[in-house]
């Protein structure tokens, strides 16, 4: 990887090779190779989510209007900020441990998973909002805020599959964020697992690029 | 959950206590991240306004513009592919490609419905 | 053996410390541990490949079974022989089955993972455990299925067209949904360890145009894997939503649309032909060569076709929707579009052909599967462009000209190329030669019961019998029990291999490590490899396909 012109490795820092690999550096690359072909299909599964709804939104124009209207938007604007302040701290973690700093890593490592429990609880908080509003139309018991037009319907329920799904690989990212900051807390961490942290970062930032995708495209172009 | 003292641990602490090396270090690994960060919230600053107040008609266009923008910072400069070797950067390009796809040839039914 | 004959000398009667028996050979993948833990928590890209070969094997028996169900109930024409709701079980059981369990991961999780990182000289792939991951998603998603099937079993095709997988199927949609859906992670997870193993994991001198064609028909499935699967995924999360929740998206009664699902659903589909197609492709690319003795013609462009035939796939999917409303444009566009996958598959079958051409050909058990395979796909890829043609696909869409052409396709190709392939590298997978005259016998049954089973479907489609019914009118008899009686000569060419292939396990002659003269590092290393693939590190020839006959001494010849 081309990332050494930047800044030379940091002493005790670098990556413990694995029998099967001849080099380092083919392992390296391999990881970050292997990371971006997964983030390509997640790209395309949430994709498919999008499809859909801009499918809903060319056929019932006036409906999805109405249903984007009763989404809580400021709550969104401010899970946006929540989520790029936390790629800032996971910025920082991967700028540390190239440095070698590594209790400044962990730090950094626990404030995006703070950040990013934040964000599960204020999306707690905003699904708690929309079913005080009646405003979850798949509750069969529970009467529907815009049962007058169906089709509103059918957009407050993709909300839900995509919001629920991004929350899903958020939570996914944090567990596996608190788990490797337990073991990368360890001394020797650094020497063995640096490029751990970049390659976990990359799904980091990505699950965040999803969400910058998914405000506007739920909550602000609807509107 | 912190662990033993690594290498650089003793300069971590406070920050004013770091020596003008270690400042200047950190200041070389922290001026992209925070640049992006300060621009990612500036940019969201103006869809978030532009969708509170909806000033004009089809502003959604000016709104997905923004979002581009969003998309390619992030992408550029936080996932690094700016820096990566020409293969990342065809992967990363490759699932938008397919998007476009996806979203081209399925539209092709639904506009001329 | 030096072990045995010390012994029998009678050495050991008057030396008290026997000495360890020197093997004749180093203890090979198979034989290095014998533990069911060794098994189960393999890394080895080969164990992991048998444990495939196994699981797979068992799918196909199930779904075959299912299929001589279906072609039991259409020997009468008033569906005398069990309900319909059997008999769309039945049919819904061998697509299920055959579709998602057998034919998506045939051979790229078993030929691509054992064959790979042997053809590219590595030590394994780039992610073992994961490797080993994608084998037990398989198997968590392919026994939910599974649970649905013993529950009572689904009748919605494997298709899962709504509304009638979402709102009138009373059978056990949601657990087959779920586990489909989990076996596409699998899919996912191979593809994306191929990818990232040919691309990283190459010995050094093995550059791009050096790599087997069977390498390169696997990138290029591996791709497919990667970008259409996870479209089928959310696809068929919003199906189990619109099941259990009735989210409505697919749902006409509260205007979502169901041609929508159908969008989500080819963008997968239509590609996976190919990830089913692709892999056969490669692996006949290997075996013409060799029993032809003759180089591979115009290797670079089989090796472009293959990467074109994964692009041009994607832009196709709406031809199985020209009849479901879908605009007339699109349909325009997707037509058009269609008749281009005609160019890269042509490209490929006139290679091969002119591989064969003036070649030293020996007609092996291999080489007959793959002659077998050339003339089925050229049947099936030509009525593919009748389906691609707008006015004659009003006339057969959704009949059995359709379920004749995807079965030349998909038995005529892909299985075909499987069992060429088996008995292939049978040798390097077992180090056992299987009995070569049972071979042949079995492959003249399997090509003489495929046609006579599915040639009649053709004309049956023509003359307007639809697919999926369980009743026709008495004037189809004749055609219709042609087809099952095919279908038994063709189940009599699959339990022969299961028989003398598994015999040849114990009794079979030791293999060398290069029965065939055939070129490749997978032949340079022993029969079975060792359990780091190579003694030394191989060197990798200038270039690939290098046998003794090359193109210019056969022109030459022709002058």
């Amino acid at each position: 990887m081309s990332r050494g012109a930047e800044a030379q490795p940091a002493a005790g820092v670098g990556v413990a090779r694995v029998a099967h690999f001849a080099t380092v550096e083919q392992q390296r690359h391999a990881a970050v190779l292997g990371i971006w072909a997964w983030l390509v299909t997640e790209l395309l599964l949430f994709a498919a989510l999008f499809l859909v709804a801009l499918i809903l939104r060319v056929q019932h124009p006036e409906a999805v209007r109405a249903a984007a209207l009763h989404l809580k938007f400021w709550v969104g604007a401010v899970n946006t900020v929540v989520l790029i302040c936390s790629s800032l701290t996971m910025s920082m973690a991967i700028a540390f441990s190239r440095m070698g700093w590594q209790r400044a890593m962990v730090r950094a490592m626990l404030a995006t998973a703070a950040l990013g429990s934040l964000f599960l609880v204020l999306k707690g908080y905003e699904y708690y909002a929309d079913y005080e509003e009646h405003m979850m139309p798949f509750l069969t018991v529970r009467p529907y805020a815009l049962a007058e037009t169906p089709a509103t319907r059918l957009f407050v329920n993709l909300y839900y599959v995509a919001t629920s799904l991004h929350g899903l690989h958020l939570f996914t990212g944090i567990s596996i964020l608190l788990g490797m900051t337990w073991m990368a807390a360890k001394p020797g961490f650094l020497s063995r697992h640096q490029n751990w942290i970049e390659v976990y970062g990359l799904y980091w930032h990505f699950i965040d690029l999803i969400w910058i995708l998914a405000f506007p495209i739920l909550y602000v172009v609807n509107r | 959950m912190i662990g033993e003292r690594g290498p650089r641990d003793d300069v971590v602490t406070p920050l004013r206590s770091l020596g003008p090396e270690d400042r200047a270090l950190l200041r070389r690994h922290l001026r992209a991240p925070i640049l992006t960060f300060l621009a990612l919230l500036g940019l969201l600053a103006v869809n978030v306004t532009l969708g509170a107040t909806l000033p004009f008609a089809h502003v959604w266009v000016v709104e997905l513009l923004v979002v581009t923008v969003m998309v390619a910072i992030i992408l550029l400069v936080s996932m690094e592919v700016r820096r990566e070797p020409p293969l990342v950067r065809l992967f990363a390009g490759l699932g938008f490609f397919w998007v476009a796809i996806l979203m081209g040839m399925t539209l092709t039914d639904y506009l001329a419905r | 053996m030096s072990g045995t004959s010390a012994i029998d000398s009678g050495i050991a009667e008057r030396e008290p410390h026997i000495p360890e028996p020197t093997l004749d050979r180093p203890a090979d993948y198979l034989h290095a541990q014998s533990t069911l833990r060794s098994w189960f928590l393999t890394t080895d890209h080969k164990r992991i490949a048998i444990l495939y070969l196994a699981s797979i094997t068992a799918f196909f028996i199930i779904g075959a079974v299912a299929a001589g169900v279906v072609r039991l109930a259409l020997v009468v024409p008033n569906g005398a022989i069990m309900t319909n709701d059997t008999y769309n079980k039945a049919f819904t059981i061998h697509g299920v089955v055959m579709v998602w369990f057998f034919l998506i991961p045939s051979i790229p999780a078993t030929f691509g993972n054992f064959l790979i990182p042997l053809m590219i000289g590595a030590k394994d792939l780039a992610f073992p455990k994961l490797n080993l991951t994608s084998w037990y998603i398989f198997m968590a998603g392919a026994l939910f299925t599974m649970v649905s099937v013993v529950l009572g079993g689904v009748d919605t095709g494997w298709t899962f067209y709504v509304p009638l997988s979402t709102a009138f199927s009373n059978t056990w949609v949601l657990p087959a949904l779920i586990g489909v859906t989990i076996v596409g992670f699998s899919s996912i997870l191979t593809g994306l360890n191929f990818v990232v193993t040919i691309h990283t994991m190459r010995t050094p001198g093995m550059t791009w145009f050096r790599l087997p064609i069977f390498v390169w028909a696997h990138y290029a499935t591996s791709l497919i894997f990667l970008l259409a699967t996870p479209v089928i995924t959310t696809a068929l999360i919003l199906l189990i939503m619109e099941r259990a929740f009735h989210i409505g998206v697919f749902d006409p009664a509260h205007g979502g649309d169901p041609v929508l699902f159908q969008h989500l659903f080819w963008f997968y589909s239509h590609p996976a032909v190919y990830i089913m197609v692709l892999p056969g492709m490669g692996v006949i690319s290997e075996i013409v060569p060799a029993f032809a003795q003759k180089k591979l013609f115009g290797y670079r462009f089989v090796a472009y076709a293959s990467i074109g035939l994964a692009s041009v796939t994607f832009f196709v999917w709406g031809h199985h929707m020209f009849v479901n409303g879908q605009s007339d444009l699109a349909s325009l566009a997707f037509s058009v579009l269609s008749f281009a996958v005609a160019v890269p598959s042509a490209v490929k079958v006139y290679n091969w052909t002119a591989t064969i051409h003036k070649g030293r050909i020996r007609l092996d058990t291999p080489m007959l599967y793959a002659m077998g395979y050339i003339g089925l796909f050229v049947l099936g890829g030509l009525t593919g462009l009748y389906l691609a043609t707008l006015a004659i696909n009003q006339h057969i869409h959704a009949t059995y000209f359709v379920v004749a052409h995807f079965h030349y396709i998909m038995v005529g190709g892909t299985v075909l190329a499987f069992l060429g392939g088996l008995h292939f590298w049978w040798p390097k997978f077992t180090g056992r030669m299987y009995n070569e005259a049972w071979g042949r016998i079995s492959a003249l049954f399997i090509f003489i019961g495929f046609n006579v089973t599915f040639f009649p479907q053709f004309i049956l489609g023509y003359l307007g019998m639809p697919r999926r019914y369980a009743t026709y009118p008495p004037e189809f008899q004749l055609l219709n029990v042609l087809s099952s009686a095919g279908a038994t000569i063709l189940a009599a060419g699959y339990v022969f291999p299961m028989i003398y292939l598994v015999y040849s396990l114990w009794f079979g002659k030791r293999a060398p490590a290069n029965p065939w003269d055939a070129k490749g590092l997978e032949w340079e290393t022993t029969s079975p490899p060792p359990p780091h693939n190579f003694l030394s590190l191989p060197s990798v020839p200038p270039v690939p396909y290098d046998y003794p006959i090359q193109e210019r001494e056969t022109r030459s010849q022709h002058r």
